[in-house]
């Protein structure tokens, strides 16, 4: 889930972006972890994310795919995840959480400084944190700003820059519209990590704003 | 369609390919392809760059197989074509089931280990690129104070990288004394961890990305990113960088000090344990 440390966006989109996900150590928990994992997915589905699921099985959003049966298919080293689009339920999955004292490792990539106003209110303190020190290299190969937005979303690169370009093109044609491309998108992300209502969010405003503005070159 | 594989196309073979006998060049796993490394050949049938292909299947994954007969494809695109209309399939779609799934070998294999997520790691046991990082920190104890994590990820976003220029990053930090992660798909690959050499036969072999992970003392992440800044220049890729470490008793992140002090910006957003794995790691454990 290094996929989802380097998600790019204003910190107003990524207010709107966290994503909870379950871990286990090999000889310290994640030997009979199933059930508790399954658990984790049962209490994040009570609170409605708009993605889900595992890398194994694949995600919500993929046609074949039944959540009750992606749930029960959880095994012990099932690196599960879901997506949330506010603090506030974030807060109260949490706080489930907590009750239910699972003893898996649990995980949030988001705002740092939000999510650690989180565990204060649930009680809790964070025990580690992981920073992105942005992108290197030959950034002068990447896309348009816009295009990285959708990409980093899906950190194991399974959304092309192609197929983000045909999205934002067919939704500036009108041919679809920007729940159906962030849709697609979301397909092709294996592990549910993808925030589909961000995409469409983004998709939404470069409809009324303009498309791809952004020089191409990724300055951090 | 997923997971139920199309039994007459695949085949043992060395590479992710396509059926030039079912392909109807609708160009849809062009737009799929992650590295965009498909195109359409001199016949009209879409063909994949074998060195650039870093077998991550996304293709033959989110491409449903309408399994209809090419003939019949070919026969709707001539009748429609009549009327001056084009046959276009939906965009995840692949009409005639041409993508053939191979069983890959050594060291093409490594493809498909770092760019598969789906794919688990033979050497952790972690699906997606196969590390822990800080993920479980709280029962491991990977992280103990003092001590901070770096992630260098090498590829991402969108770009990928081949061995030889993973290699001249593990050979540009080595010298400075890290402990490469035991636990992690490329420290597997590495065969000196004083000189950051990979093994041979490797280098030429091409992923979406791979992650070197390493620990080392809080107040060396200054020389670490002083190395990275160095050999960035040297490779035709992207590489992300993360730092890590385990938080202070106030909830405060000792790495971010060093950071700053070494003149890089942090990222707002990140990655947070919140310490609810059990049993809980103490510092006084071994």
């Amino acid at each position: 889930m290094t996929n989802t440390l380097h998600r790019r966006g204003n910190r107003e989109d990524l207010k709107r972006d966290y994503v909870i996900f379950v871990h286990t150590a090999k000889g310290k928990n994640r030997e009979g972890a199933a059930p508790k994992i399954r658990e984790f997915m049962r209490i994040c589905r009570k609170y409605h994310p708009v993605n889900m699921g595992d890398v194994k099985q694949g995600s919500m959003h993929q046609d074949d795919i039944e959540i009750d049966r992606l749930i029960a298919g959880h095994e012990d080293g099932t690196v599960a995840a879901a997506v949330f689009t506010d603090l506030e339920t974030l807060q109260k999955v949490v706080e489930e959480l907590i009750r239910a004292d699972l003893g898996i490792c649990i995980n949030i990539s988001g705002l740092l400084d939000e999510v650690k106003e989180c565990c204060r209110r649930a009680g809790i303190t964070r025990h580690s944190a992981e920073h992105s020190l942005g992108i290197w290299g030959a950034k002068d190969r990447l896309p348009e700003r816009e295009v990285m937005e959708f990409n980093t979303m899906c950190g194991h690169g399974m959304v092309s820059f192609n197929l983000i370009r045909r999205m934002i093109e067919q939704v500036r044609l009108r041919r679809m519209t920007p729940q159906q491309a962030a849709r697609m998108m979301a397909k092709c992300c294996e592990c549910g990590a993808f925030n589909p209502l961000r995409a469409e969010t983004l998709l939404t405003r470069m409809r009324e704003q303009g498309f791809l503005n952004s020089p191409r070159t990724n300055r951090d | 369609m997923r997971g139920a594989l199309n039994l007459h196309a695949i085949r043992v073979g060395p590479t992710m390919d396509i059926d030039k006998t079912r392909c109807v060049g609708c160009g849809n796993c062009h737009i799929i392809c992650t590295m965009g490394v498909i195109s359409l050949d001199e016949e009209g049938k879409s063909v994949v760059n074998q060195d650039e292909c870093v077998e991550c299947a996304t293709c033959y994954r989110v491409l449903r197989n309408e399994n209809y007969p090419p003939w019949f494809v070919r026969s709707i695109r001539k009748v429609l074509s009549l009327f001056k209309l084009g046959y276009l399939a939906d965009v995840d779609i692949c009409p005639t089931g041409a993508l053939t799934l191979p069983e890959l070998v050594w060291p093409r294999v490594l493809r498909a280990q770092f760019s598969n997520p789906t794919v688990v790691h033979p050497g952790t046991g972690v699906p997606g690129r196969g590390t822990d990082e800080i993920k479980s920190n709280d029962v491991t104890g990977r992280l103990r104070t003092g001590e901070a994590g770096l992630v260098v990820e090498i590829g991402r976003p969108g770009l990928g990288a081949f061995f030889r220029d993973i290699e001249k990053v593990t050979i540009a930090l080595a010298p400075l004394g890290p402990v490469f992660e035991p636990e992690n798909p490329v420290t597997h690959l590495i065969a000196d961890t004083t000189t950051g050499r990979m093994r041979e036969g490797i280098l030429d072999e091409k992923v979406l990305s791979a992650i070197i992970e390493l620990k080392t003392d809080m107040e060396k992440i200054p020389a670490f990113l002083a190395a990275l800044e160095k050999v960035q220049r040297e490779i035709d890729t992207v590489v992300s960088v993360g730092v890590a470490s385990r938080c202070l008793p106030d909830g405060t992140i000792p790495h971010e000090e060093w950071v700053q002090k070494a003149g890089y910006a942090l990222s707002p957003n990140g990655k947070t344990n919140l310490g609810l794995g059990r049993p809980l790691f103490r510092e006084d454990e071994p």
